[in-house]
């Protein structure tokens, strides 16, 4: 033993001096390093823990968001569908009455022109039976005496008026 | 030729208790370990500076290897393991350091180094040894009661009895190769240097010096590992023998 150094004071120290090492560095550094990274772990996992609850809301905000944009979308084009089927009625309608006002129009013109084809058919008629009579006048004043012209020229007048019907 | 002796040499004697180069070693390997871990955990912050950074790796490193090997037990024996680790590197490191073993004094025509490796001192790796086994012993019995010592004497069965003489011889002898692995290498790792460094001074010893770093993390690791497998063993041992009754 004593040719290898062993020596009970120097053994005796060495085990205290380990001693003293274990109960030093498991206070100055395990205790407040594991100490340390313990807390680290728990702040990150309810670092995760939160933003995975943050992902689940925003999912389901965009879900929400995602179907009331859908929603808006469908109002939007029920509105567009109903303002078109509006525009198309009105259109339908604004035609229409165009239609029956230009149909009135020329039913109108029509009826002016007939009133105005009667009245202009009656003048040129009447100045067809004047000459007529200027004519037969002028034949018949050599021939008959003027009461029988005149009762004559009535006479042919009163049938010419029953052959045109007037 | 260099200065080499298997025994740790007497500096001086304190209160008539002998002090060796080896002891002074082991408290200035003390002092280092302690002013780091108090450097390194003084003002600690969520966002680690550097120094903080080198400790959390290192321990939280640590934490997580003996964690394989000791399972649910590790915040228990981490400590020590942990301890066992840290303080056999630093002593094998500061061993290799100039100075330590060169410089010193002259006692007429005999050399007395100042400084020593303290683990290139048997009495330092017989002390770790020692508290090694008195810890695993300690927890198996922590562990399991006074059951745990039917492990080394159990009359119920002569075979068991003969286990038993023989568990305890293998208890004993774990001390001795405990000690003697870890004192055979970082001797013969100095020795080595030394001789080199004799032989040829400049450039040649540099290899065998980072081999030696090596041989002193691999010496650690080794130690600590094997008292962490040794208590590992001894309190499934003790927790079998409690659940057999």
């Amino acid at each position: 033993m004593e040719k290898l150094g062993i020596e009970p004071s120097l053994l005796l120290a060495q085990i205290v001096n380990f001693a003293i090492i274990v109960v030093v560095l498991t206070k100055l550094l395990y205790k407040p390093v594991l100490g340390m990274l313990e807390k680290r772990k728990k702040e990150i996992e309810e670092g995760l823990a939160i933003t995975e609850r943050m992902r689940a809301e925003a999912e389901k905000l965009g879900g929400r968001r995602e179907k009331l944009i859908a929603e808006a979308r469908s109002e939007a084009r029920v509105i567009l569908e109903d303002a078109k089927k509006q525009g198309h009625d009105a259109e339908r309608e604004i035609v229409a009455n165009a239609q029956k006002e230009a149909a009135e129009i020329i039913e109108k013109a029509k009826r002016e022109a007939a009133a105005t084809h009667e009245a202009l058919s009656g003048d040129i008629r009447a100045e067809a039976i004047n000459l007529a009579a200027t004519m037969a006048k002028r034949l018949v004043a050599g021939i008959l005496s003027p009461a029988d012209q005149h009762k004559l020229i009535a006479k042919h007048l009163v049938d010419l008026g029953k052959a045109k019907g007037v | 030729m260099p200065h080499i002796s298997l025994a740790a040499e007497i500096v001086t004697r304190l209160a008539g208790l002998p002090i060796s180069n080896a002891l002074i070693t082991t408290w200035l390997v003390m002092g280092i370990l302690i002013i780091l871990s108090y450097l390194s955990t003084r003002s600690m912050t969520m966002v680690p500076g550097r120094i903080q950074s080198v400790a959390e790796m290192l321990v939280g490193g640590l934490y997580d290897f003996f964690g394989t090997v000791t399972g649910t037990y590790v915040n228990d024996v981490f400590p020590l393991v942990a301890s066992l680790f840290l303080f056999i590197l630093a002593a094998n490191w500061v061993g290799l350091l100039p100075g330590v073993g060169t410089v010193g004094f002259f006692h007429g025509e005999e050399f007395t180094p100042l400084l020593r490796g303290a683990t290139a001192d048997l009495n330092t790796t017989v002390a770790l040894a020692l508290f090694a086994m008195i810890a695993i012993q300690y927890y198996g019995f922590k562990t399991s009661g006074m059951h745990y010592g039917k492990r080394f004497f159990n009359v119920g069965n002569p075979i068991y009895f003969f286990l038993g003489i023989l568990e305890l011889v293998s208890e004993l002898s774990k001390v001795i190769s405990f000690a003697f692995r870890l004192f055979g290498n970082i001797f013969a790792g100095e020795v080595l240097l030394a001789v080199m460094a004799f032989l040829m001074p400049f450039v040649v010893p540099l290899p065998f010096l980072t081999m030696e770093l090596f041989v002193g993390f691999i010496q650690a690791l080794v130690f600590s590992m094997l008292t962490a497998v040794f208590l590992t063993v001894a309190v499934s041992h003790g927790k079998e023998v409690h659940h057999n009754g």
